[in-house]
C-alpha cells in the first residue's frame, strides 16, 4: 500500500511530466477501490467500470489542479468520482441526488494557491481524520465504512455485525459521534 | 455577519459529502453550508473521511483491459476548455441585501403567491428532479404558521428574518431538521418578515381542517 507521500509524488509526476507509468500506479491503486465504492453505492458492474474509467480520465485531465496543500490524493480522487456519479445520476434522472456547489468542490481548479492557514488546516484535517479512524474500535470503523458508502447500509450492517436492524441507526450515530469526539473541538 | 446557532447534524453533512443525499434535502443543506464557514469545514472533514475510507475498501476485480482502455482514453482527451458560465435562472425579488443561495442557481423559482394574510410562498423546481418537494415561505413580521408536525422530515434554512417555534429562535443562516417528534408553530418575530427555504420528505401534517387546506395549496 503506497503511503500518502508516495501518492502525492506520483500525482506530481502525472501533473508536471504527464508521466504515464506514474498514472498507471495511481490507476492500479485507486481504480479497484473506486469500483468497490461505486458498486456499494448501487452501480452495476458495467456502470462502475465506466465511471471508474471516467474518474481516472478526469484525474489525468485535472492533475494540474491537484493541490496537496488542500487535500490528500485519496480525498481528491474520492470527490472526483463522487461528483461524476452524481452528474450521471442527474442526467439519467434515476436517483435524485445533488452535488456540492462547484465552488466548494475539491476538484474545482483553485483560483489561487491555498493560503498558509488553509494549508495548515488542510494538512491537520487529513491527519486528524486518519488518526481518529485508526483509534476507533474495528466494529465502529466497519460501521463508518459501510454507512458512508453503502446505498442501503442498514440491512448490511445488521447482517455483517449480527445486530438487530433496529439498533443499526443508533450504532451509526455512536460511531460518528465517537469519531467526532476524537477529532476534537471542531464541534463547538 | 450574523452568528449562526443552528447547524445540520453530522448525519446530514456525512450524507452530503458522501454524495448520497436526495436532491431536495441536499439543496437545503447546501444552502446552509455555503453560508456557514463552520459547516464548510465540517464537510471538508467528511470528505477527508471519504478519502481515508476509500483507502480501506477491498479492491474490486476490474476488467482485464481496464487500464489499457483508460490509457487509450487519456490520449483522446481534448484540451481543457473553459466551460461557458450558464446564467442563473431568473428569480423573483428578495428583500434588499438578501441574495439567493448559490445552490438554487439552476432551479426555477416561481413568483410569490398568496397563501394567507401576510403569507406568501413559491415553488422551487430542481431541473434534474422536478418531483422534489422544495418551496419557499415568506411570512410577514409577527405572523405565524399553523401548528403542524411531519410524517418524515422537513429541512429549513432561514434566508432572512427570524422565527420562534417554542423550541428555539431560528434566524438568518440557521438550519433546522424537524421530524415526527416535533410539533411546532413557527411565529415570525416582529420587525421583519422571514423567508425560509424548505424541503419536505413525506408530508407536513397540520392540526386543523383550515390549516390542512393551507398545506394542500403548497402541496406540502
Amino acid at each position: 500500500m503506497p503511503t500518502s507521500e508516495e501518492l502525492t509524488a506520483v500525482m506530481r509526476a502525472v501533473a508536471t511530466h504527464r508521466d504515464r507509468p506514474a498514472f498507471a500506479v495511481l490507476f492500479k491503486h485507486f481504480a479497484p477501490r473506486l469500483k468497490t465504492y461505486l458498486m456499494r453505492g448501487g452501480s452495476s458492474d458495467s456502470e462502475a467500470e465506466d465511471l471508474v474509467q471516467e474518474a481516472m480520465v478526469s484525474v489525468w485531465r485535472k492533475a494540474a489542479s491537484f493541490d496537496p496543500d488542500r487535500a490528500q490524493v485519496s480525498t481528491w480522487i474520492f470527490t472526483i468520482a463522487r461528483n461524476l456519479r452524481i452528474d450521471r445520476q442527474r442526467r439519467s434522472g434515476v436517483v435524485q441526488v445533488q452535488e456540492l456547489s462547484d465552488d466548494d468542490a475539491l476538484d474545482a481548479v483553485p483560483a489561487t494557491a491555498a493560503a498558509p492557514d488553509d494549508r495548515v488546516a488542510a494538512m491537520r484535517r487529513e491527519r486528524d481524520v486518519r488518526t481518529a479512524l485508526a483509534q476507533l474500535a474495528p466494529e465502529q470503523a466497519l460501521i463508518l465504512r459501510l454507512s458512508f458508502f453503502d446505498e442501503h447500509p442498514h440491512a448490511r450492517i445488521a447482517s455483517e455485525l449480527q445486530i438487530p436492524l433496529g439498533t443499526v441507526k443508533s450504532r451509526i450515530r455512536l460511531a460518528v459521534n465517537h469519531l467526532r469526539r476524537l477529532l476534537g473541538p471542531l464541534e463547538s | 455577519m450574523t452568528t449562526i446557532h443552528h447547524h445540520p447534524d453530522d448525519e446530514w453533512l456525512v450524507a452530503l459529502a458522501a454524495g448520497r443525499l436526495e436532491s431536495g434535502p441536499a439543496l437545503v443543506v447546501d444552502a446552509h453550508v455555503e453560508g456557514c464557514a463552520h459547516c464548510r469545514e465540517r464537510v471538508r472533514h467528511c470528505e477527508a473521511l471519504g478519502g481515508a475510507l476509500l483507502e480501506t475498501l477491498e479492491p474490486a476485480l476490474l476488467a482485464p483491459e481496464a487500464l489499457a482502455r483508460t490509457l487509450a482514453a487519456i490520449d483522446n482527451v481534448p484540451a481543457p476548455s473553459i466551460a461557458p458560465v450558464r446564467p442563473s435562472t431568473p428569480k423573483p425579488p428578495l428583500p434588499p441585501g438578501i441574495a439567493w443561495p448559490r445552490s438554487l442557481r439552476d432551479c426555477s423559482v416561481m413568483r410569490w403567491r398568496w397563501l394567507g394574510p401576510g403569507m406568501r410562498w413559491s415553488r422551487v423546481t430542481l431541473p434534474h428532479d422536478p418531483a422534489a418537494n422544495v418551496f419557499l415561505l415568506r411570512i410577514g413580521a409577527g405572523k405565524c404558521l399553523p401548528r403542524h408536525t411531519h410524517s418524515e422530515v422537513e429541512l429549513t434554512q432561514v434566508l432572512c428574518g427570524s422565527f420562534d417555534d417554542g423550541r428555539a429562535t431560528f434566524a438568518q443562516g440557521d438550519f433546522d431538521a424537524a421530524d415526527g417528534t416535533i410539533r411546532h408553530q413557527p411565529v415570525v418575530h416582529p420587525g421583519a418578515e422571514c423567508i425560509c427555504l424548505a424541503s419536505v420528505r413525506g408530508k407536513v401534517l397540520f392540526d386543523g381542517a383550515i390549516a390542512r387546506l393551507f398545506g394542500s395549496m403548497v402541496g406540502m
